[in-house]
């Protein structure tokens, strides 16, 4: 893997990845926006029209084809938070002309990427109005349709609640009420706004690598864009905002869900992080962690329960899924688990197996070009520049005192329990 | 030991394959720059297998549902150490999975293949279940069962396998039902390995950076059962009509909006090797140019607000049962389900045009060759042709011999209205 970034033009970042194990040539364009309330629906919604047709391909319908003549390409485009950012990603994917033998394959590719982020489909100076409503429809169904999958549902909902007052809390899609609001004219001008001032990162990956993108971007925009956007680092207060510290929701399902919200109470730029890292790991990364070993072996109370920290807020989510008269006592036992981190009640053993498993992870995403896309992408989000060799290094190099101390400052600041009845004897 | 090879020419690639004495088929496929090393260990053994005669018994025995799933957690389990300790360790992966054909046990790590492999092949082959140790995992599965009983998704697609059939175990929820598995015993556990654990019944596949000698070193010195079975294993098949159980099926689950699976039973079945891979290609490419994302259908329907971006589809075949799902969100999925039934009448009418076929192909060797980045991908994939006495090398060569009369034949044949199936949950 060769890895290299550079700027060409003002706010624009482009990494360039060489990695000849792939079949495919991936490219990504993202736009960095900050997590508000104001644009997060618009946010949201603005991919979603720019799918639906461009200046040459009016209709969803001629992209889509457009991508099959170009074997099989795939066309993302999606909206994810990245601590209190906003990323709107368009991607596009396409084996590589090697296998199919289709010439200047990867400038078509790219091409057509700047198509439909640059030349939308436009009529009366706005996008179309059809396309919109459709869009905003599509996009409150979404919304709607967040109680379907459960088990996302709590975690998300436990995060709203936990971050409530902070930025961290809005949903990726905005809520409802925003998306009613939009309008053809104000989601083109929130359009025009986004490319005028936000943050670009560029990502090539693949075997062959060689478009020149200052050349082919100059026609799309102004390379030295004059407003770019500097968008703040998370805060990572650990007094809880505003809201409540134990929430029972009540929805018509067959299994609680619990989630516990902890406030790790450092900032991932300290040395100390990649030491709780670990500590999460030894809590409840995998079969193997005092979670699984206590709850599900030991006394059969779930099927599946896990930590993850959440990096750039500093949070860190124990869950689970269990039945609503096994609340207390799971409680309990991820209570003293976590008792047993900050004591130190850990083995040696448990450290080599948490290292071996997140340096194992981490060299493992090397074999997925979105993966080693993504990784670089948040690199240039938060500005860092750690390889993953460093990152290797840095977990690698985390002591049992770093463990210990990682973990003293660590606070439980909401339970949220999804549940059938409202209360829990 | 022969060791013999496949290559792909086209997409510059080999797989590597030998048989054991005792019948194993061993296969490995060089991935020379990956930092990931994987293994997987597979049963010819689902939950499909739910009757046959136990080996070294004459009569018949049918198993509680759920029963090859729960094995599946049990093999973790050891008299001495814990699989997943020895696995984390080793730094690796480990997992498993059960579908309605196949029980399989795979790892994947970056370092020491070996030592992992080792301990595969030791732990597949050596269960310990003990009354308690069972007991102990009833608690587990019934919270697994739970957690899917709350994925609508999971739930409307079981329900439309159980219109579809009315006999075949594959309408059968591959975990069982929290009472099904209750019934189940040490003994029966160990009846159903012994039968199905067989090394002529199972297949180890390896991808990466591997010494493949060393590896088969270690597999043959690993094997417990050293002789070849002599007949194979009695599976009682049975007798599956043609027709559908049911034409609709709805149940009320809270979710937003409803939720559909449009399911047709195929009852052109009982063949495998290319004779399946072909149909099932074919098949995907029909479903691909009537319903795909560039098709008519597609546009319309979306404009109307009827379906949306989670609207997909997915042909599955086996030697003795095959079915098409399409499945969605929709405020009307009735209304889904006769225009996808109406596009199917218009085929017959009108035919499909050359410029549509073309592009799909092209689209289908685009995804074929994508798809193969992904190791694991090209694990179970691989695993799946094998099953189906084919190989995934032959894929693009199908593809190619498809022609535009095999789809026409395939959409009268297939497309019904008497073998389709509406399953739909609906909000609460």
């Amino acid at each position: 893997m060769e890895y290299s970034r550079k700027e060409i033009g003002n706010g624009i970042g482009v990494s360039t990845i060489y990695m000849d194990k792939f079949k495919s040539n991936l490219i990504t364009l993202s736009f960095i926006r900050p997590l508000l309330g104001e644009e997060a629906s618009l946010n949201a919604l603005v991919p979603a029209v720019l799918k639906r047709g461009t200046k040459n391909y009016s209709t969803y319908m001629d992209i889509q084809k457009k991508l099959e003549d170009l074997y099989g390409a795939t066309l993302n485009l999606d909206v994810n938070k990245k601590g209190e950012k906003h990323i709107i990603r368009f991607s596009i994917e396409g084996p590589e002309g090697e296998y199919t033998g289709e010439a200047n394959y990867l400038d078509k590719l790219f091409n057509l990427l700047l198509e439909v982020i640059y030349d939308p489909y436009i009529k009366d100076g706005v996008f179309l109005e059809e396309y919109v409503g459709q869009e905003k429809e599509n996009l409150i169904r979404r919304i709607e349709g967040r109680i379907n999958d459960k088990k996302q549902f709590a975690y998300e909902r436990a995060i709203e609640e936990m971050c409530k007052g902070e930025k961290f809390s809005i949903y990726r899609f905005g809520d409802i009420e925003s998306v009613k609001n939009i309008d053809n004219l104000s989601l083109y001008k929130h359009y025009n706004k986004i490319l005028d001032t936000s943050p670009i990162e560029i990502t090539i990956i693949g075997k062959t690598l060689d478009i020149d993108f200052e050349k082919a971007l100059k026609d799309k925009i102004d390379m030295n864009r004059r407003e770019i956007l500097n968008i703040p680092r998370e805060n990572i207060s650990n007094k809880k905002q505003s809201g409540k510290s134990v929430i029972f929701e009540k929805m018509d399902i067959s299994q609680g869900k619990l989630i516990l919200g902890y406030r790790i109470n450092i900032p991932y730029e300290d040395k100390l992080f990649d030491a709780f890292i670990v500590a999460s790991e030894i809590l409840g990364g995998g079969p193997n962690s005092k979670l699984f070993l206590n709850v599900r072996e030991k006394e059969s109370l779930a099927y599946y329960i896990h930590s993850q920290v959440l990096k750039y807020k500093s949070i860190m989510v124990v869950s689970s899924g269990i039945e609503k008269e096994n609340y207390e006592k799971t409680k309990e036992i991820v209570k003293n688990q976590i008792d047993q981190m900050i004591r130190g009640d850990f083995t040696e053993e448990d450290i080599k197996d948490a290292k071996n498993s997140i340096t194992t992870s981490i060299k493992a995403l090397e074999d997925n070009n979105y993966s080693v896309a993504d990784y670089y992408l948040s690199n240039a989000v938060s500005k860092e520049n750690k390889s993953f060799v460093d990152y290797v290094n840095s977990i690698n190099g985390v002591s049992r005192e770093d463990i210990i101390s990682s973990c003293q400052e660590l606070r439980l600041d909401t339970i949220y329990f999804l549940t059938n009845e409202e209360e829990v004897k | 030991m022969e060791i013999n090879s496949i290559k792909s020419e086209k997409l510059n690639e080999v797989i590597f394959d030998v048989e054991l004495s005792n019948g194993l088929k061993v296969f490995y496929m060089p991935k020379r720059n990956y930092v990931k090393k994987y293994a997987i260990y597979s049963t010819n053994y689902g939950s499909i297998d739910n009757t046959f005669v136990p080996i070294g018994e004459e009569k018949e025995l049918i198993v509680p549902e759920g029963i090859a799933h729960f094995l599946e957690h049990k093999l973790f389990e050891e008299p001495d150490v814990s699989i997943f300790d020895e696995f984390a360790k080793l730094g690796s992966y480990v997992n498993a999975f059960t579908s309605n054909n196949q029980t399989a046990y795979l790892f994947s790590c970056v370092a020491e293949f070996e030592k992992n492999l080792e301990l595969l092949v030791e732990f597949v082959q050596n269960p310990y279940f003990t009354q308690e140790n069972v007991e102990k995992e009833k608690g587990i599965i019934e919270q697994e069962i739970r957690m899917y009983n709350d994925s609508p998704d999971w739930k409307v697609y079981s329900n439309c396998l159980s219109a579809m059939y009315v006999n075949h175990p594959v309408k059968i929820d591959i975990a069982g039902t929290v009472e099904s598995t209750r019934s189940i015993s040490k003994e029966l556990l160990y009846k159903c390995y012994n039968t199905f654990y067989n090394p002529g019944n199972m297949v180890l596949f390896m991808i990466g950076d591997i010494d493949f000698e060393k590896a088969l070193t270690i597999i043959e010195k690993g094997q417990k059962n050293v002789r070849k079975l002599d007949n194979g294993i009695t599976r009682i098949k049975v007798k599956e009509p043609e027709e559908i159980n049911k034409s609709i099926i709805e149940e009320k689950l809270s979710v937003s909006i409803p939720l559909f699976n449009i399911g047709f039973k195929d009852i052109d079945v009982g063949y495998d090797g290319e004779k399946l891979i072909g149909k099932e290609i074919c098949t995907s490419v029909l479903l691909e140019v009537l319903y795909g994302s560039s098709s008519a259908f597609f546009q319309e329907l979306y404009k109307e607000g009827l379906i949306n971006q989670n609207f997909g589809f997915q042909y599955l075949g086996y030697k003795d049962y095959g079915y098409a799902v399409l499945v969605g969100e929709s405020k009307a999925p009735k209304e889904v389900h006769k225009r996808i039934l109406q596009v199917a009448v218009n085929v017959s009418k009108k035919g499909i045009s050359e410029d549509d076929f073309k592009r799909t192909k092209r689209k289908l060797i685009g995804y074929h060759i994508t798809d193969l980045n992904s190791i694991d991908n090209i694990a179970t994939a691989h695993i799946n042709y094998y099953y189906k006495n084919s190989h995934i090398f032959n894929y693009l060569e199908v593809l190619e011999g498809i022609t535009i009369n095999d789809l026409e034949k395939r959409s009268r044949d297939f497309l019904n209205e008497k073998n389709c199936c509406l399953s739909i949950v609906n909000p609460k």
